[in-house]
């Protein structure tokens, strides 16, 4: 007989907004305390102690709207975040300061998350959901110089775009844009060209969530339906569906693969957390805690795998912190 | 009365008394002699010394016997001479001594000593010792020449004769101090000190009398107690100073190799001469070791305190000057050493101590590995032995062994590490320390003190620090414990704190038989470690980091919060115990689908006695003390250990064992000063958020709820207003545990439930006069929830006018402005108040009726609603 579930090794409180998006920082040396940033929808970025699991700072940046996407740029101590009053913020912590640096208005309405990779030393691009309503905008940081803005073609219908995820084969590679649309489906983008290079409709209804897995060349996507679709791009850059994966309840509201490529975990309307082996897909686990739609999850970058944290953010205004190694 | 300062004056005077005396020797020329002598000043007298002298010893030499008067007085007026003068010749100072030792000498044939009166006797000596006195430095030493040697044992035999012969007291002390002079060990300070080569030589020498000396010392010092403190106290002074300097460590090294060849015609002195080589050294030890045996033996317990001072006195010449060559004799010095520190005599106590600390400060056990090994040695029979005598000995010698065992361990300082790294030795000592530990476990009256509904006075209640008083099996003394208690510590203070706790982690898991002690063992070992409360000889060399202690903490405390060694059968009553005795039964895999299963099957009855309850209720209380401990030694570092401690410590303080609660709380004022809280409450509400972490994830687990709802319970007692959006948090998390099993837990959530009314009513209370009329309702709805639960006569008809008139009052409060939720209320609250009255036997504490858990389900609903609508009021406000 399975184990029974695990409880979370820790709930975080004290929010008192939906949380909207999460982000570990634990790569740091030994003296440095690992961090976690949480978005939530009042507008607030917390930052959560993770030794005293208590919030260090309330970083307020975003006039009260959503925070969506929060992410660090190099160390703990720069953060984007991206809100729903349509601006990316930039954010010096150093030293105990809380001040925005600087800041992009993106004009998008929506709630796609931007997208964020590492090109060179010191210099980033993001993609962003641009103002166009079916744009997506890569913009280069900290120069804030748009790189190029992503179209359609005319009459292609994808509607908004609903997640991204930038990434590149190795450092220095041409970064590729993977975006989920409205209307189901999957697009690769070269952002270098500008240019389409497939599209695949995997769901019926909008791509709530993608990630991708580059080693091996599979991406997993979700969407409000009761699957989970998982495709593989080919070496013609073709994007192809590899396996569906049923679900029992609806809706997903995202999805991540550990940074080991190990396991999948989705956030899921039901409430629930589900962890899915990545290689095959097997259900691994079903975290059971939150009280109502679980929005996000992210796994931590600790150095040692064995201490790799799993968290969740819920409309329960609770972030659950798990660790799950052990029993995967 | 004239002086003659000038030595021609002098000679004038003193002149015809020489004469007269050389003539005839009779008591009154000498008289006569000394009379004038009295007038001459000292510098006169010494230009005149040999002059006067002269007669004097003419006087003695004259063959044939003697009056004794006279020969006392001659010895009496070359004393007078000698106190004033100098000898400057070393023919003079032989010729002197050899004389004097004459007069003491028996007659040739005889072979016994002289039968000579007291008062001669006292007499020679005394000009011996001032002969000794007068002469320089140099001249001195010209009668430690190996030449010399027959002269000097016969004085020293003769002296020796007189101190363990001799009845009189007076005698016997001046041949002890005599001897003293005699081997250039004075007190007095006018003695040129000697350098090295000379201390080596005049070792060489006295290391032929060694035995002699050493042997009638010894008899004196155990002989009767009658001759006087003060004799057995220069014998003990005499024999340390002579052992002391032939047996020393400096000179021993320098002995050279092989004897050193002396002249022909100095060939049957050199037989004499005992050459000091490493044999000579290893035999002459191990006899020195049994006469030190029985010296300390004897005057260890002598009654008066002198002789002990000076036997303190003794151990501490021999350790610094003979450590090494005597070694095999320190396991009986220590061992007296140590006793004595616990001495009546607040004098002998004092030096004691002084000693022991400047051995340890010397580091002369921590460099000296074979006086470690002693050390180690008796540590290792002591062990042994002690759980024997711990059994057998009365209070007084129960203290009396534990001093010394604290001796020995304060003795090794960081060497103990060496002794922890024997096997042998750890387990031995562990288990002796464990066994002696043993609790007493009978007293039924510890599992039979409750703490019976909510105590109103519990803020008071709190006491500092304070531990609770333990009874254990094999003493009864407070003393006793202490110094255990410092046995822990200083091991703590010096040893490995890796492996002890390890070890006694060990221990702890190995028996249930010895988790309480172990525990006990743990707790003082850490306070040890960080060198709280701890008396020690010397410092150590490195204290353990901040993050050792950390990381030892830590793991110690997973260990007592861990479920099998946390939650353990206190009481047999059905509420309590059957969440907990299912966690035994359910080992401990937590069991979320089988809700009935651990309390509708009837619980195979463990066995539970009043004496395994008793022993769970110390080891909840030690463990509970031990978080305590852990908290001082770590400080404001602990508060990042609340995190997982806290909560077990909240859970204790509401358990109804009344030994446990208390215990509880005095570790929640210990961690509140450790941690720099103002208070309890403080501690509470900073750390609420921890709290409602552990509530809420225990509420997930059946068998945990009835603890997690302790905690609860606890926290508002405990807190304030500015938790409210925490709580409010935790209640809806109560509120689904409570939908989900109605059956099992329901009495302990009432409980709960009706403890966050009151806190609400308490909270609400000190708000406006809008905020005071809710406050009404709440006060209201929690009086007739209570009187639900004890079933006060209340009638249909008061319970239906109470919510009606709740829900009028909530409508205004919300501004006549009720929403859908209300509406709903509303709604139910006339089946509620119908089937209110009719409930079997809602008693908070009693285990509910099958038939009456109907109606126990629609009342659970009646005060979720109760609770969320007061909740939702006091949030509009």
């Amino acid at each position: 007989m399975a184990l029974p579930p695990p409880d979370p090794q820790f709930v975080l409180r004290g929010t008192s907004a939906a949380i909207h998006t999460l982000h570990f920082s634990c790569a740091g040396q030994e003296p440095e305390i690992p961090v976690l940033f949480s978005g939530s929808e009042n507008g607030f970025i917390h930052v959560w102690n993770l030794q005293t699991h208590r919030v260090d700072t309330a970083l307020d940046g975003h006039g009260g709207k959503s925070v969506c996407c929060v992410e660090t740029v190099g160390g703990k101590d720069r953060l984007l975040s991206q809100g729903r009053d349509q601006r990316i913020c930039l954010w010096d912590l150093a030293e105990g300061r809380a001040a925005v640096t600087d800041s992009v208005f993106t004009g998008h309405v929506g709630f796609c998350r931007c997208s964020l990779v590492k090109v060179a030393q010191g210099r980033w691009l993001v993609a962003t959901a641009a103002k166009g309503l079916e744009e997506v905008e890569v913009l280069e940081l900290p120069s804030k110089t748009s790189v190029c803005t992503l179209k359609p073609e005319v009459g292609a219908k994808l509607g908004m775009p609903m997640c991204l995820k930038l990434w590149q084969l190795s450092c220095g590679s041409q970064p590729l844009l993977l975006a989920g649309y409205e209307d189901g489906s999957v697009v690769l983008w070269n952002v270098t060209m500008g240019k389409a290079l497939s599209q695949l409709v995997c769901h019926q209804e909008p791509v709530m969530s993608l990630d991708f897995d580059s080693e091996k060349a599979k991406g997993i996507s979700g969407s409000s339906e009761k699957v989970l679709r998982i495709w593989s791009l080919n070496e013609q850059q073709n994007l192809q569906v590899y396996k569906t994966q049923e679900l029992v309840n609806a809706g997903i509201s995202d999805i991540t693969i550990r940074p080991d490529k190990k396991i999948v975990a989705t956030a899921g309307w039901d409430h629930r957390i589900r962890i899915f082996g990545w290689r095959k897909l097997k259900p691994l686990a079903v975290l059971d805690y939150h009280t109502a739609t679980v929005h996000c999850v992210s796994f931590s970058d600790h150095r040692k795998a064995r201490e790799t944290l799993l968290a969740a953010g819920s409309k329960d205004h609770r972030i659950s912190v798990w660790s799950i190694y052990s029993q995967m | 009365m004239v002086v003659f300062d000038t030595p021609q004056a002098a000679f004038g005077a003193l002149r015809p008394a020489c004469v007269q005396l050389t003539r005839a020797q009779t008591v009154e020329n000498v008289r006569r002699l000394q009379a004038h002598l009295a007038a001459v000043s000292g510098a006169a007298l010494q230009e005149l010394q040999e002059y006067v002298l002269f007669p004097l010893r003419f006087a003695l030499r004259v063959p044939g016997p003697k009056q004794e008067r006279l020969v006392q007085s001659l010895v009496q007026c070359i004393s007078s001479v000698l106190a004033a003068t100098c000898v400057r010749k070393r023919e003079l100072l032989q010729e002197l001594f050899s004389e004097l030792c004459t007069c003491l000498a028996p007659p040739p044939s005889s072979g016994k000593a002289a039968p000579l009166s007291e008062e001669l006797k006292l007499a020679v000596i005394q000009a011996l010792h001032t002969l000794m006195h007068s002469a320089y430095g140099d001249v001195v030493l010209s009668l430690y020449q190996p030449s010399t040697l027959p002269l000097l044992g016969f004085a020293v035999s003769l002296l020796l004769g007189l101190a363990e012969q001799e009845k009189a007291k007076q005698i016997k002390i001046s041949a002890l101090e005599c001897l003293q002079v005699l081997v250039l060990q004075c007190d007095c300070q006018e003695h040129r000190h000697l350098d090295e080569e000379e201390a080596q030589q005049c070792g060489d020498l006295f290391a032929s009398f060694l035995p002699g000396i050493s042997i009638t010392l010894s008899r004196v010092i155990s002989g009767d107690i009658k001759q006087g403190h003060k004799t057995t106290v220069s014998a003990i002074r005499l024999f340390y100073l002579i052992v002391g300097s032939v047996m020393s460590d400096a000179q021993l090294a320098r002995v050279p190799k092989s004897k050193e060849k002396l002249a022909v015609e100095q060939s049957r002195i050199s037989e004499l001469m005992v050459h000091r080589g490493p044999d000579w050294s290893k035999s002459t030890a191990q006899k020195l070791s049994l006469l030190l045996h029985k010296v300390v033996e004897s005057s260890s317990v002598h009654p008066h305190w002198k002789v002990r001072l000076e036997l303190v006195e003794l151990v501490h010449h021999l350790l610094r000057n003979c450590s090494q060559s005597l070694v095999d004799s320190f396991s009986h010095l220590l061992k007296a050493l140590v006793g004595l520190v616990n001495d009546e005599s607040s004098e002998v106590q004092s030096r004691c101590n002084e000693v022991l600390r400047g051995i340890a400060e010397q580091r002369i056990v921590a460099q000296n590995r074979a006086l470690a090994d002693v050390l180690s040695e008796n540590l290792h029979s002591l062990a042994t032995a002690l759980p024997r005598l711990m059994n057998s000995q009365d209070d007084a010698g129960k203290v009396s062994t534990l001093s010394l065992l604290l001796g020995y361990l304060k003795l090794l300082g960081p060497k103990i590490n060496i002794v922890l790294n024997s096997v042998s030795h750890l387990q031995r000592l562990c288990k002796a320390l464990v066994q002696v530990l043993e609790l007493d476990v009978t007293d039924v009256k510890i599992v039979e003190e409750r703490r019976w509904g909510p105590p109103g006075s519990w803020q008071q209640g709190v006491r500092r620090g304070g531990r609770q008083k333990k009874y254990f099996r094999f003493f009864a003394e407070e003393k006793v414990f202490q110094l255990l208690q410092q046995v822990c510590r200083v091991l703590g203070y010096y040893g490995n704190l890796y492996l002890l706790v390890d070890h006694f982690m060990g221990l702890y898991s190995e028996s249930g038989l010895y988790r309480k002690q172990a525990a006990m063992v743990l707790n003082e070992l850490v306070m040890g470690a960080a060198g709280l409360g701890v008396d020690v000889l010397q410092e150590r060399e490195v204290p353990p980091s901040m993050e050792d202690l950390k990381a030892s903490v830590t793991s110690v405390l997973d260990e007592y919060t861990d479920q099998a060694n946390w939650y353990l059968i206190t009481s047999i009553d059905t509420e309590e115990a059957s969440p907990e005795q299912s966690v035994q039964r359910s080992g401990l895999v937590a069991r979320p689908g089988g809700l009935c299963s651990s309390v509708l099957l009837p619980s195979p009855e463990p066995q539970v006695t009043t004496r395994s309850m008793n022993s769970n209720i110390w080891q909840i209380c030690i463990q509970l003390e031990g978080v305590g401990c852990f908290a001082a030694v770590l400080g404001k570092e602990f508060r990042l250990l609340l995190l997982s401690a806290l909560y077990p410590v909240l859970e204790k303080a509401g358990d109804r064992t009344l030994l446990i609660s208390e215990t509880a709380l005095g570790t929640l004022a210990d961690i509140c000063e450790a941690c720099s809280y103002d208070s309890v409450q403080c501690l509470i509400n900073e750390n609420s958020d921890y709290l409602v972490n552990g509530i809420s994830l225990n509420l997930r687990q059946l068998a945990h709820q009835s603890h997690a709802a302790q905690v609860l319970d606890t926290m508002l007692r405990h807190s304030d207003a500015s938790l409210l959006p925490l709580v409010e948090d935790v209640i809806q998390d109560v509120l689904s545990a409570l939908d989900q099993s109605y059956n099992n837990q329901a009495s302990t959530f009432l409980r709960v439930l009706h403890s966050v009314m009151t806190a609400l009513v308490q909270w609400c209370g000190m708000c406006s006069a809008e905020e005071h009329q809710q406050g009404q309702t709440a006060r209201e709805q929690s009086r007739a929830q209570s009187q639900g639960q004890r079933e006060v006569t209340v009638t249909r008809q008061e319970v239906e006018r109470f919510f009606l008139d709740y829900v009028r009052q909530k409508r205004i409060a919300e501004g006549d402005a009720p929403d859908t939720g209300e509406e709903e209320e509303a709604d139910e609250v006339p089946p509620l108040a119908g089937t209110e009255p009719n409930n079997g036997d809602p008693d908070g504490e009693a285990p509910l009726p099958i038939h009456a858990q109907l109606a126990r389900d629609v009342m659970e609903r009646c005060i979720h609603l109760l609770s969320d609508g007061s909740l939702r009021v006091r949030l509009k406000v």
